[in-house]
């Protein structure tokens, strides 16, 4: 069974009981927006240590890396409009 | 849920220490981030995916769930569940599955272990990871990702994803492993047999898909160039490649962790001690029926000694692997990120002096400030200054033990209200 998340807006198929950073990464995303500091958010440590793969998900900021997909979920990098800090 | 044991990771330690509290007869309440049990060493293949595990470890998971299932409901089982801490009280607080706040008669943190990662110019590229969280998606997916990986660090865990990536077709174009294992073979005969047979499985995998495995070769820098990762190693070699996962070694996933006076606190398996998942089960069981014991008055059992069998193992793997990392500390570029949360140079922990206090390192420094508390600088601030007393997580850990949202905390079910401790 599969579904569909939405990252900024775009469709990306998910696999039932994958992660929202899984999903992404199948999808050829690696760099999850920018974050505060200016690096990008991605994927590190992949057991929710470290924060650095932080995504919105309907509004609020959570580890894409523990996150299970659902289906018609949301999801924007942490500061809107990507690259512009 | 307030009468029950907590037990927090439901991988071999924490089920294993479930099943003998539930023994006793003692309520256990066992809770887990993941959308399933196994933790990261059983971690499960999504419904209906291929499983990376071999017969062996097939047969130890459905033994230990099976004896958990037999507990029936004197073990319930909470995932997609996170662990927030314990206040001073013994109020303990979990979010997301199950939301709420409650006081649990002894807490079992059997959080496994988690990787150090040593600092290389441009780790926190996109596309670059710790090898234990590609091996966590390899076993969830049962496939390998796109494109070329290059593994490097120092560690049997990099062998062992090596083989898996080839065992799912997608051999990685190189291991650097900056130890010489296989250049004390006297030292490696002590090793007890199943290592030895895990490790010739792995790399007969590896030689028979002719990867190349560089031993005393560092990765020393990661660019990202042409839509790829070039890495360049200490041999002078650069390496191309879409993902790089980096792994320099197994600590005990116990930082920031809490302890309590108002009610039992106990670490089990890797989040005591690092000694892999043989040493994981042992301890989970034994320290599982010392807890039930303790909290019924009852005699302590005797230490099994099997766990001192994989600490030896473990101590002579550790040598086997030894190599200096001061040299490629010291050549660090001065940019180079120290603290990922916040972006801290190693120019900037150099601009503190040579032996910062850990009130300086938080406050002007902004070290361990940010939200993953020092879990991924702590050990290399301590070794990039002569502050020697400055623990892995800089100072006292902070409450809650991760990032938690306001909404869950006000939507939390108080199971404590009324109580008068």
């Amino acid at each position: 069974m599969t579904g569909t998340i939405f990252w900024n807006g775009t469709a990306i198929p998910f696999r039932t009981g994958e992660s929202v950073a899984t999903a992404l990464l199948r999808a050829g995303i690696k760099a999850f927006g920018t974050a505060h500091t200016g690096q990008a958010r991605a994927v590190f440590c992949g057991i929710g240590l470290c924060q650095g793969c932080l995504v919105r998900a309907e509004g609020r900021l959570t580890e894409a890396c523990l996150l299970a997909a659902s289906d018609g979920l949301h999801l924007s990098s942490e500061i809107a409009g990507g690259q512009d800090v | 849920m307030s009468d029950h044991v907590l037990v927090v990771g439901a991988g071999l330690a924490g089920l294993s220490a479930a099943v003998e509290l539930a023994r006793a007869g003692l309520p256990v309440l066992v809770v887990d981030q993941a959308q399933a049990a196994g933790g990261a060493i059983h971690r499960q293949p999504l419904p209906g995916g291929r499983s990376l595990a071999t017969a062996a470890q097939e047969q130890r998971w459905s033994d230990l769930m099976a004896q958990v299932a037999a507990q029936g409901s004197r073990i319930t089982l909470a995932l997609a569940t996170r662990f927030g801490g314990v206040d001073h009280k013994g109020t303990a607080l979990l979010t997301g599955g199950m939301n709420r706040l409650l006081r649990p008669r002894a807490v079992v943190l059997a959080l496994g272990a988690r990787e150090t990662v040593r600092p290389r110019p441009g780790w926190t590229l996109p596309g670059v990871e710790t090898a234990g969280s590609l091996q966590i998606r390899l076993k969830t997916l049962g496939e390998a990702p796109q494109g070329r990986v290059l593994l490097a660090g120092s560690g049997p865990l990099l062998l062992a994803v090596g083989a898996q990536l080839t065992k799912l077709g997608s051999p990685p174009v190189a291991i650097l492993e900056a130890g010489r294992p296989f250049a004390r073979p006297l030292m490696a005969l002590g090793l007890p047999r199943d290592y030895w047979i895990e490790a010739a499985g792995y790399l007969s995998r590896l030689m028979l898909a002719r990867v190349p495995i560089l031993t005393g070769t560092r990765l020393t820098a990661i660019r990202a160039e042409n839509g790829a990762l070039m890495a360049e190693a200490s041999n002078g070699r650069r390496f191309v490649a879409d993902h790089v996962a980096l792994h320099d070694g197994i600590r005990p996933n116990d930082l920031g962790l809490p302890t309590c006076d108002a009610l039992p606190v106990v670490q089990l398996g890797d989040c005591r001690e690092a000694l892999g998942a043989r040493a994981a089960m042992v301890d989970g069981q034994t320290g599982g029926a010392a807890l039930a014991a303790r909290l019924l008055g009852q005699k302590a059992p005797s230490p099994d000694p099997e766990l001192a069998r994989q600490r030896r193992a473990q101590a002579r793997l550790a040598d086997l692997y030894a190599h200096d990392v001061s040299a490629d500390l010291n050549d660090l570029p001065g940019d180079t990120v120290i603290c990922r949360c916040e972006a801290r140079t190693l120019n900037d922990l150099r601009d503190l002096g040579p032996a910062p206090t850990a009130r300086q390192l938080r406050l002007d420094g902004r070290f361990a400030m940010g939200p993953c508390q020092g879990r991924f600088c702590g050990d290399w601030i301590a070794r990039l200054t002569s502050a020697q007393a400055i623990k892995p997580g800089i100072g006292a850990p902070r409450w809650p033990a991760r990032p938690i949202a306001v909404a869950d905390l006000l939507a939390a079910t108080d199971e404590t209200e009324g109580e008068n401790p």
